[in-house]
């Protein structure tokens, strides 16, 4: 029997949170346990509350006053991502999951000479701008944290909230399938690649830590060095050559394993490692990051 | 959905309000009686509201305990002013002499403190109360409003 790959493993967690938050507000409601409860904007399992530090940032700039638990949920969340990368929006994210769904769903059904959209510039730094200038929309003039409205795991889970709390399907839904219908067309994972706002404090805050946990490259064991492209920028939905990884394309890696799983059958040249960057060009540079 | 939709007890004043909720849901997950509801729309969207016609608060305080953001602030029953319920005494079936009801003075988790009987026959509301909505959902004339707390605020 085929040992199962970090792929499956990585989905079995992926489906399961996904189906939580679907069966949170019904137990919640219709049951009353409460032992887990909210969405992904703050999540209360047992006791220890989780939040998004985007969330979080929002609401402390717009009062400045941070409630202590709120504080300690998001540091939680973001030491995860000084430890281990952006591994939430490949292991945990319920539209992460739907992304790579359809993503996988166009490479089959669209033509195969079909490309989609090519975006030349830096997917990170498009992220980046969005983020400032949704902060600084949210500090001075918006009443309500309005970043929580751009955040696809947060309106996943808030579908379903609204279903089972009071009947009403939201517009959310319709929403999310158009966008995932655009992702479709655009074969790129546009939403998470470069709009996602939410993603932006879980990329920067690992620069902290030089040991987080990352792809690492060998390229003496590397069978198809060079230019050309190898099975492992084919496995990766967001088609990132693992060859030339450095600081620059780690923004948008999200250490999903998939390039690791299919290096394993050829050279095994790609592992998950926690040194830090080997040589000087792959080092940390701002220059690099934007 | 009514316009004087109420925050759940314990909510800091609405400009505050707003600024805290982090629309996480959570109380509306643990309230045991289906009271708080989740705002709809565009920008409140998320946010808590109670309408006390349709279901009003029991005041069990279990959102405020819960709340990880500090937008409802655990306190007592006492000093979670969700609004202020005021009685139309020209609607009243006692104050109009038709007959003798109490149902909101006999239904006011408050009673005896927010709900008082002048003469031991006529409802008046006192300062004291907290605003949950429950006189106005017993009312059998509907002649108690909740004023919630965000329009008396100056």
């Amino acid at each position: 029997m085929k040992k199962p790959t970090i792929k499956f493993y990585r989905r079995i967690l992926q489906i399961s949170v996904a189906a939580a938050f679907i069966v949170i507000p019904y137990l919640n409601h219709q049951l009353q346990i409460n032992y887990i409860c909210g969405n992904f904007l703050s999540v209360r399992i047992l006791g220890l509350t989780l939040a998004d530090p985007l969330a979080v940032l929002q609401v402390s700039v717009q009062n400045w006053y941070i409630a202590p638990g709120i504080l300690i949920a998001a540091g939680i969340v973001l030491a995860l991502a000084i430890c281990l990368g952006t591994v939430f929006c490949s292991w945990i994210c319920p539209y992460g999951l739907l992304s790579e769904w359809v993503h996988g769903l166009a490479g089959r059904l669209l033509p195969e000479n079909y490309k989609g959209l090519n975006i030349r510039i830096s997917a990170f730094r498009i992220k980046v701008c969005i983020f400032t200038v949704g902060m600084l929309f949210t500090l001075l003039f918006a009443a309500t944290p309005v970043m929580n409205q751009f955040s696809m795991p947060a309106w996943y889970s808030r579908i379903f909230q609204y279903i089972f709390v009071q009947k009403h399907l939201s517009l959310a839904a319709g929403v999310i399938v158009a966008i995932l219908f655009i992702e479709f067309i655009s074969r790129n994972r546009l939403w998470c690649r470069c709009l996602c706002p939410q993603a932006v404090l879980l990329v920067l805050v690992r620069f902290v830590n030089p040991y987080h946990l990352k792809v690492g490259y060998q390229k003496e064991k590397c069978l198809i060095s060079g230019s050309v492209q190898g099975p492992c920028q084919k496995a990766c939905s967001l088609s990132l050559d693992m060859k030339t990884l450095n600081q620059a394309l780690e923004t948008e890696c999200t250490n999903c394993g998939d390039c690791v799983a299919v290096c394993k059958n050829t050279g095994q040249a790609l592992g998950f490692q926690f040194k830090r960057w080997r040589s000087k060009e792959e080092g940390f540079r701002f220059k690099n990051l934007l | 959905m009514l316009n004087r939709y109420l925050r759940p007890p314990g909510a800091v004043t609405e400009k505050e309000f707003l600024h805290r909720c982090i629309q996480c849901g959570q109380c509306a997950q643990v309230c045991p009686f289906d009271c708080i509801t989740l705002k709809t729309g565009w920008f409140h969207s998320g946010t808590p509201e109670i309408d006390p016609r349709v279901s009003p608060c029991k005041l069990c305080m279990r959102c405020s305990a819960i709340c990880p953001s500090d937008a409802l602030e655990d306190v007592s029953i006492e000093k979670s002013r969700m609004g202020l319920a005021k009685l139309n005494k020209d609607e009243c079936y006692t104050w109009i002499g038709l007959i003798l009801c109490r149902s909101c003075f006999e239904r006011c988790p408050l009673k005896g403190k927010a709900i008082l009987l002048d003469k031991g026959i006529y409802p008046v509301i006192t300062d004291q109360c907290v605003g949950c909505g429950i006189c106005e959902y017993v009312c059998p004339k509907k002649a108690i409003v909740t004023v919630p707390a965000r329009f008396l605020e100056t």
